[in-house]
């Protein structure tokens, strides 16, 4: 009944605006109220008093007052884009899937209630993302991808929490040409599928430990050992870590993988610890990181040199573990210390300081990768001038511009190459970016506690 | 540092907490015919209680263990009489179901008042290793569990021997109806059994939650391993749950170790679940001799 109401007292304004505006011959004042009514009648998400006064406002009589409200006009809310996410609230992934969520929020937040909404020719929209729970299950988050198109409606998609769920999702979206920009699933894999609606802001996974590992070599490190999850993530690191061990001379003597869900990696650190390496490199995800130093404790494991993919700049792992992962070496995508900056969010720091007094606790990497997300689909929306596919598409692919993350530039893969990949190292109870020289803010610590 | 005897170390540390873990679950199922689909709940249940009382008073998990294994008694006493009791007489399905239901309802409730983070419950008395000379570490926290899970043992088989209690549990395990013949309270039996397993099971959490992280899905995995322990020990078997979990350790521990390539993990999870479909087909008594054979005890 209410929503009969709604198009028909829209269908009236519309009927009215058009005769106000033939009578003024303002073109532009028609368009914009045409549209805004029509968006109005379709989402039925206005009010019946705010399109009343909509109406009242523009089907003025005085042109002067025309002008001046059609520049409004550009600045007013004039629809929503619709955005939706899969993202992991229970399961393995809760952490990291906390984080991301937080990371989008923060960006929706500011876009909305400080920017004003997403700039296009015939004003401003609202972002609104819907999320579900994947359950930190690849199957799960791959149906709700096809859910929040088909059933929801989303224009455009983020991505999940990592490589394994951002597979099968990005699979979903590219069948139904709805883009994915995502910045934590940065498996290389991913990229080499030719898809043309999935981009990366993060860096990709084979890269995760390249400063890191150049790092060890200029200290001198001479061998190393590698364990990780086999899965597809930890596996794109860890080919990418012996690929750089390689090249920086390090020679590996090891490498183990274990199975999803691991509970104990003693056995694996045992066989590590009669091998004398001079460095440990361990991928895997969070709670890897909780395992592998659990097991360094307790068959006393003590390498110069810890490398673990995921934990290090996490500031949780400190609180956690303690003096356990002190010295312990990690790979960021990003820090609040680096010398990020952009016209949106500002710098790195003024994003840290946002996203802290949002969720009273700091950035970790992975909230400002999903932040950086949606940023970068923002500025491709703004650039195309319309949320048509086609055209954000190809504003994604010609983007080079810096924010708070870092420079954002795409290659024809859809990964951002232009940014690169940090390593920090936990000094003194302080998650300190080490590595590389451009970035770093302390001198990195080798062997460990030196 | 000679491999093998770590190996050995280390499948036996394992072994220890792998023990304490599952015995509730087997004794549930032996007595009850109950498959408690939340075991792994109550094991993140106990481990988040230590996680708190470390936290917050500083108390070592090795002592909150016991006030958290009388905590759970009483839970697991008022869950068994308000939910467990109301479908024992109905298929196995019910019981099963109305379990399942109970986990995800702890898993998320406990993510709900304590977040979904990793926890990791820090011990000065467990932390770190002793040297054995030159040949091995022993881990100072898997010794402490496996100590306790002696200790439980030695009572709960001592209980079930000598107490008449105890004598009526295994009695209610055996023939259900030929015990309430002979005048056994089956329904007091079966809280108490129930609220007992509950509690070891929670205090197993307590002290293995400086062994393995913490959070609200943790459950799942462990309910798994349970699963496996109890169909090659055989059901409601207490000597029978540490064979087995010995078994499985080590058998993990030295297939990991001596595998040849990167895979040494991975083959062990294989090994071990192949030894389980075997087990199932060619023996469904179990390797130990349980109280009864997995396929048995429908009502």
């Amino acid at each position: 009944m209410r929503k009969r109401l709604r198009l028909a007292l829209a269908l009236f304004m519309a009927f009215g605006l058009v005769a106000a505006a033939c009578g003024s011959d303002a073109t532009d004042v028609v368009d914009s109220a045409g549209e805004a009514v029509a968006d109005a009648a379709e989402s039925a998400q206005d009010t019946v008093e705010d399109v009343a006064e909509d109406a009242a406002d523009v089907a003025t009589d005085d042109g002067a007052e025309d002008d001046a409200t059609a520049e409004e006009g550009a600045d007013t809310i004039v629809g929503t884009i619709k955005i939706g996410a899969a993202l992991s609230e229970t399961g393995k992934f809760s952490v990291e899937g906390k984080d991301s969520r937080q990371g989008y929020d923060t960006w929706a937040k500011w876009v909305n209630e400080e920017y004003g909404g997403i700039q296009l020719p015939d004003g401003r929209y609202e972002v609104e993302i819907v999320y579900y729970d994947d359950e930190s299950d690849a199957d799960t988050a791959a149906n709700l991808v096809q859910r929040l198109i088909d059933e929801d409606g989303v224009e455009f998609l983020l991505g999940p929490y990592s490589s394994g769920l951002t597979t099968g999702a990005s699979a979903i979206s590219e069948a139904a040409d709805v883009i994915m920009v995502e910045g934590n699933g940065t498996s290389d894999s991913m990229f080499e599928r030719d898809f043309q609606n999935l981009f990366l802001v993060a860096t990709v996974a084979s890269d995760y430990t390249k400063s890191g590992i150049e790092a060890f070599a200029a200290k001198g490190a001479k061998t190393a050992v590698v364990a990780y999850e086999d899965t597809s993530f930890p596996t794109a690191v860890a080919n990418g870590a012996i690929k750089h061990l390689e090249d920086n001379g390090i020679e590996v003597l090891a490498v183990e993988t274990y199975p999803k869900d691991p509970t104990d990696l003693s056995p694996i650190i045992s066989k590590f610890r009669e091998l004398e390496p001079d460095i440990f490199i361990g991928g895997g995800h969070y709670i890897d990181a909780v395992l592998f130093t659990n097991a360094a404790d307790d068959v006393g494991f003590a390498p110069d040199g810890m490398l673990i993919t995921v934990g290090p700049s996490n500031p949780k792992l400190i609180d956690e573990l303690g003096d356990s992962v002190e010295g312990v070496v990690g790979p960021t995508q990003w820090e609040p210390t680096m010398a990020y900056s952009g016209e949106w969010l500002g710098s790195a720091q003024d994003f840290a300081t946002r996203y802290e007094s949002y969720w009273g606790e700091a950035p970790v990497y992975q909230a400002a990768s999903a932040a950086a997300s949606g940023l970068a689909l923002h500025i491709a929306i703004e650039q195309a001038g319309t949320t048509d596919t086609a055209a954000v598409r190809e504003a994604l692919r010609a983007m080079n511009v810096d924010t708070f993350y870092g420079p954002i530039g795409f290659d024809d893969r859809g990964v951002n190459t232009s940014k690169p990949m940090g390593t920090v190292q936990v000094q003194d109870g302080a998650i300190n970016v080490v590595a590389p020289d451009g970035a770093a803010i302390a001198d990195f610590s080798y062997p460990r506690g030196n | 540092m000679d491999t093998l005897v770590q190996a050995l170390i280390n499948g036996i540390a394992v072994g220890g907490f792998l023990t304490l873990m599952v015995l509730g679950f087997s004794i549930i199922w032996g007595v009850m015919g109950v498959i408690n689909f939340a075991h792994g709940e109550f094991i993140m249940v106990g481990a988040y209680m230590a996680w708190f009382a470390r936290s917050e008073w500083g108390v070592e998990p090795l002592y909150s263990a016991l006030p958290i294994f009388l905590i759970m008694f009483v839970v697991g006493f008022v869950l068994q009489k308000l939910v467990v009791n109301k479908v024992i007489d109905r298929p196995h399905l019910v019981s099963l179901l109305v379990m399942f239901a109970v986990s995800i309802i702890m898993s998320n409730s406990v993510k709900l008042i304590a977040g979904a983070d990793f926890r990791r419950v820090n011990s000065d008395i467990q932390r770190g290793f002793w040297e054995l000379g030159d040949i091995a570490t022993i881990p100072r926290k898997h010794t402490v569990v496996l100590v306790v899970a002696i200790i439980v043992l030695v009572a709960l088989q001592t209980f079930l021997q000598k107490t008449r209690l105890g004598k009526s549990i295994r009695a209610a395990a055996q023939n259900r109806e030929a015990a309430q013949i002979v005048g056994i309270d089956i329904k007091w039996v079966y809280a108490f059994t129930f609220a007992l397993c509950i509690g070891i099971t929670a205090m197993s959490g307590a002290l293995t939650s400086t062994i393995i992280p913490v959070f609200p899905f943790m459950g799942p995995p462990w309910a798994l391993r349970a699963f496996v322990i109890t169909a090659l020990s055989g059901l409601g078997s207490v000597k029978g749950t540490l064979g087995a979990a010995m078994f499985l350790g080590l058998l993990e521990s030295l297939v990991a170790t001596y595998a040849p390539g990167s895979s040494g993990s991975q083959l062990a999870v294989i090994t071990a679940f192949g030894l389980l479909v075997v087990t199932l087909v060619l023996r469904p008594q179990g390797l130990f001799g349980g109280l009864r054979p997995v396929d048995a005890g429908g009502h």
